[in-house]
C-alpha cells in the first residue's frame, strides 16, 4: 500500500504526526480545522446546551465546559478533556439546534475527536478497541453493520431473541426479497470496483496510513484484504 | 394528543420556550445563505456540476423551517441505502420499495454503493472531512452517472451528506481535493440539487400512501421519535409544516402517521436522542439502555400510553427495541414495539408482516400491536416458516427486486 504525501493541514491531519502530543499543538489543530470558524461564534455560558444534553444527564460532561474550555485557550485543560471527557458525547447535536449562538459544541467534540485520534492519544487506543469489528468492516467494504455481527455473546443484554437473528442467517437472509440484501457478511453485496475505489479515497485522505499507526494488527488484516480485492479487480480488467 | 398543536402540559415546558424563542427566532432572523443558491452560481461558473431534479422524478413541493421551498423527487431515484438498516431491520429497505413498486415508481437498487461511513466517523474519528466528503461524491456520482436521483434512506447519511453538501459549496479548498480525489477514481465532482430523505419521500407521498390502507389504526397510539441527525443537524433543510404541531415541530413521520388515520400522542420528551450515541451503543451500553429506557420508552408508555414508537432512522430503531428487555433487571417491564413509519405504513397497507416488512427481527413484542391492527401475523408466520424449508431445499428467493445487469463500473 502506498503512503500520501501531500497533507492540506485545515482539511485534515497528517498521519506521520501520530505521536506529536505537545498540548499547544493540538489545541492549534482544533482551531486551525477549517469547521472550527462554524462550529464556535463566541460563548454567553448560558448552558442552555447542557441543560439538553443526554450525556450531561449520566456522566460527568458538560458541553459549555468543552467550548469555555477551548475558548479559554487553556491548552493543557484542552489536552487533558481530549483524553476521556469528549467522548461520553453522544454526538446528537441537540446543543447544537438550541444555541444562541448558533454554536455546535457537538461539531466542536468531533474535531477534538479526530485531532485525538490522528495524534494517537493514549486514551484512544483503549477507546477503539471494541471498535475493531465496525472498522474492519468500514475500512474493508464501506459498510459499518452487518448481519453477522448481532451474535448474543456480544449483545447479552439485548434478551433472548437475539439468538434468532444469529442462527441459520444465510437462510433468513435469503428470505428477505431483495436482492441485494440476500448477504451475511455485508449489509448488502456491494461490488469489488466500488470497494477498489474506496481504498483509493482511504490512501489518498491518509486513513489507511492512520490505522496503521494506531492498530497495525488491524492494519495488517485490512492490508491482505485490500491487496486480494486490488488483485482480483486488475486482473478482470 | 397531538395533532394540529402541541399539548398543553409539554407547551409549558423549557423546550418548547427554547423552541420558539431561542432555535427559530435566532435561525430566522439570522439566516444562513440558501447553499442551494450558491451552487447554483458555482454551476453556472463551471465549477461544479449538479444532479438536478428532473420533471422524470416528478417532484412535489414543501416548505422547510426558514419558509423556503424544497423539491422531494418521487419517481426514478437511486437507493443510497443504509448499512444498520440493511444489516439489522431489513423490513425498513423492503417496506420501501414494497410501496414503490404498489404505485409504480422507478428506482435503482444495486452494489455501487457504499455506506456514508458517518457513524463509524461519529463514534471513533477514524476519518476526516476529505475521505467524508469524497465517500459522498462518490456516491452522488455514481447515481448521477445512471440517471437516477439519490434517495438517502438512513438519518446520519442524510444529516453527513447535507454537511457535506454545505462545506464542499463554502470551501474551494474542499472541493479540489475532493475534485483530486474523484479524478484518482474516475469520477467527477458532482452535488444534489437536493439532499433527500425517505421520510420526506414518504411525507409528501402521504396521501397516496393512506389511500392503500387496509387496516383501521384508528384505535393505535403512535409515539413518534423524530432522528436527531434528520432534524437537529442542517435543521433548516427540515420540512416543516403548519397543520402538523403549530409547524414548531418536524412534519415527516407525524404527517404520515395522522393521514393514515393512527393517534399520534404527544410526550414530554419527544426532543431527546434515542441514547444511540454512535459509540456508546457499542462501548458505553450502560448509557444507551438507561437513556432509551428513562428518557423514552418509560415516558412513550407511562406518559403517553403509547401502543407503537415510531421511529424515521435507523440507530433509534435499534437502541429503542432492543434495550428494552434488559430494563427487567430493575423492574422495568416495558414491551413497546419499535418499528420505522415506512413499516407501520407498509402494515396498515396490507404488506405482509414477516415476508416484507420483516417484523420477525425486531426484538420488543409486536405480536399485540399487530392484533389490535386486525392482521393475522400467525399465517403470516406460518407461511414464512415454510418458505425458509423451501428456501433451504433448494428454491430461488422470491424477489421484490432484481437489479438490471451491472454493467462494469
Amino acid at each position: 500500500m502506498s503512503h500520501d504525501n501531500d497533507t492540506v493541514t485545515h482539511l485534515r491531519l497528517d498521519p506521520d504526526d501520530v505521536g506529536q502530543q505537545d498540548a499547544q499543538s493540538l489545541l492549534e489543530a482544533i482551531q486551525s480545522d477549517l469547521r472550527y470558524e462554524e462550529v464556535i461564534h463566541g460563548c454567553l455560558n448560558c448552558g442552555v446546551c447542557s441543560g439538553s444534553c443526554p450525556s450531561h444527564r449520566f456522566f460527568d460532561y458538560s458541553p459549555r465546559i468543552v467550548v469555555q474550555t477551548v475558548l479559554s485557550g487553556d491548552a493543557e485543560a484542552v489536552k487533558a478533556m481530549m483524553d476521556e471527557y469528549i467522548w461520553a458525547c453522544a454526538q446528537c447535536y441537540t446543543c447544537a439546534m438550541r444555541c444562541p449562538f448558533h454554536n455546535s459544541p457537538g461539531g466542536l467534540v468531533m474535531i477534538m475527536r479526530e485531532v485525538a485520534v490522528w495524534r494517537g492519544m493514549e486514551a484512544v487506543h483503549r477507546l477503539l478497541k471494541p471498535y475493531g469489528r465496525v472498522l474492519l468492516k468500514v475500512l474493508s467494504i464501506g459498510n459499518q453493520l452487518t448481519p453477522d455481527m448481532i451474535q448474543p455473546d456480544f449483545f447479552p443484554d439485548w434478551g433472548p431473541k437475539i439468538p434468532w437473528s444469529s442462527t441459520d442467517l444465510a437462510i433468513k437472509r435469503k428470505a428477505i426479497p431483495v436482492y441485494t440484501l440476500q448477504v451475511t457478511t455485508s449489509a448488502w453485496r456491494v461490488s469489488p470496483e466500488t470497494s477498489y475505489e474506496l481504498y483509493s479515497i482511504y490512501e489518498e485522505t491518509g486513513v489507511f496510513r492512520l490505522i496503521e499507526e494506531i492498530d497495525p494488527n488491524l492494519y495488517e488484516v485490512v492490508a491482505d484484504m485490500v491487496e486480494d480485492l486490488r488483485d482480483m479487480v486488475e486482473s478482470s480488467r | 394528543m397531538a395533532t394540529n398543536s402541541i399539548d398543553r402540559n409539554i407547551k409549558t415546558s423549557g423546550w418548547e420556550f427554547v423552541t420558539k424563542t431561542v432555535d427559530k427566532r435566532a435561525l430566522i432572523k439570522n439566516q444562513k445563505p440558501d447553499p442551494r443558491e450558491e451552487l447554483a452560481e458555482l454551476e453556472a461558473r463551471g465549477e461544479v456540476k449538479v444532479i438536478h431534479i428532473t420533471e422524470e422524478n416528478q417532484p412535489i413541493t414543501v416548505e422547510t423551517l426558514l419558509g423556503r421551498t424544497k423539491r422531494i423527487p418521487t419517481n426514478k431515484l437511486w437507493h443510497h441505502k443504509s448499512c444498520g438498516q440493511c444489516g439489522n431491520i431489513p423490513g425498513y429497505p423492503t417496506s420501501i420499495m414494497w410501496f414503490m413498486n404498489k404505485m409504480g415508481l422507478e428506482y435503482l437498487d444495486e452494489t455501487h454503493q457504499t455506506s456514508c461511513t458517518a457513524w463509524n466517523y461519529h463514534g471513533s474519528g477514524t476519518s476526516n472531512l476529505v475521505a467524508l466528503a469524497s465517500v459522498a461524491v462518490r456516491n452522488w456520482h455514481r447515481a448521477y452517472e445512471t440517471g437516477y436521483f439519490p434517495l438517502i434512506h438512513c438519518g446520519t447519511s442524510f444529516g453527513n451528506y447535507k454537511e457535506m453538501r454545505n462545506l464542499l459549496i463554502e470551501h474551494k479548498d474542499l472541493r479540489d481535493e475532493v475534485r483530486r480525489i474523484m479524478h484518482k477514481v474516475g469520477r467527477e465532482l458532482v452535488i444534489p440539487e437536493e439532499i433527500v430523505h425517505y421520510s420526506e419521500w414518504l411525507h409528501v407521498l402521504r396521501d397516496r400512501v393512506a389511500a392503500m390502507r387496509i387496516h383501521d389504526v384508528s384505535n393505535i397510539v403512535t409515539t413518534v421519535h423524530p432522528a436527531c441527525h434528520v432534524w437537529k443537524l442542517i435543521p433548516e433543510d427540515v420540512i416543516y409544516d403548519p397543520n402538523i404541531y403549530g409547524g414548531e415541530r418536524p412534519a415527516p413521520t407525524t404527517a404520515i402517521l395522522l393521514a393514515l388515520g393512527a393517534q399520534v400522542a404527544d410526550y414530554s420528551t419527544w426532543y431527546d436522542c434515542c441514547g444511540f450515541g454512535f459509540r456508546h451503543i457499542l462501548t458505553e451500553r450502560e448509557f444507551s439502555r438507561s437513556f432509551s429506557l428513562e428518557r423514552k420508552i418509560k415516558v412513550m408508555v407511562e406518559e403517553a400510553h403509547s401502543d407503537v414508537a415510531i421511529t424515521q432512522d435507523t440507530g433509534c430503531t435499534t437502541t429503542l427495541d432492543k434495550n428494552q428487555w434488559i430494563g427487567k433487571a430493575h423492574g422495568y417491564n416495558y414491551d413497546l414495539p419499535v418499528m420505522a413509519d415506512v413499516q407501520f405504513a407498509a402494515l396498515a397497507a396490507g404488506a405482509d408482516p414477516y415476508k416484507v416488512v420483516q417484523i420477525q427481527w425486531h426484538t420488543s413484542g409486536w405480536q399485540k400491536l399487530l392484533d389490535k391492527m386486525g392482521i393475522d401475523w400467525q399465517s403470516s408466520k406460518a407461511a414464512y416458516e415454510a418458505y425458509l424449508e423451501e428456501l433451504r431445499a433448494g428454491k430461488e428467493p422470491e424477489q421484490l427486486y432484481i437489479p438490471p445487469v451491472e454493467q462494469p463500473v
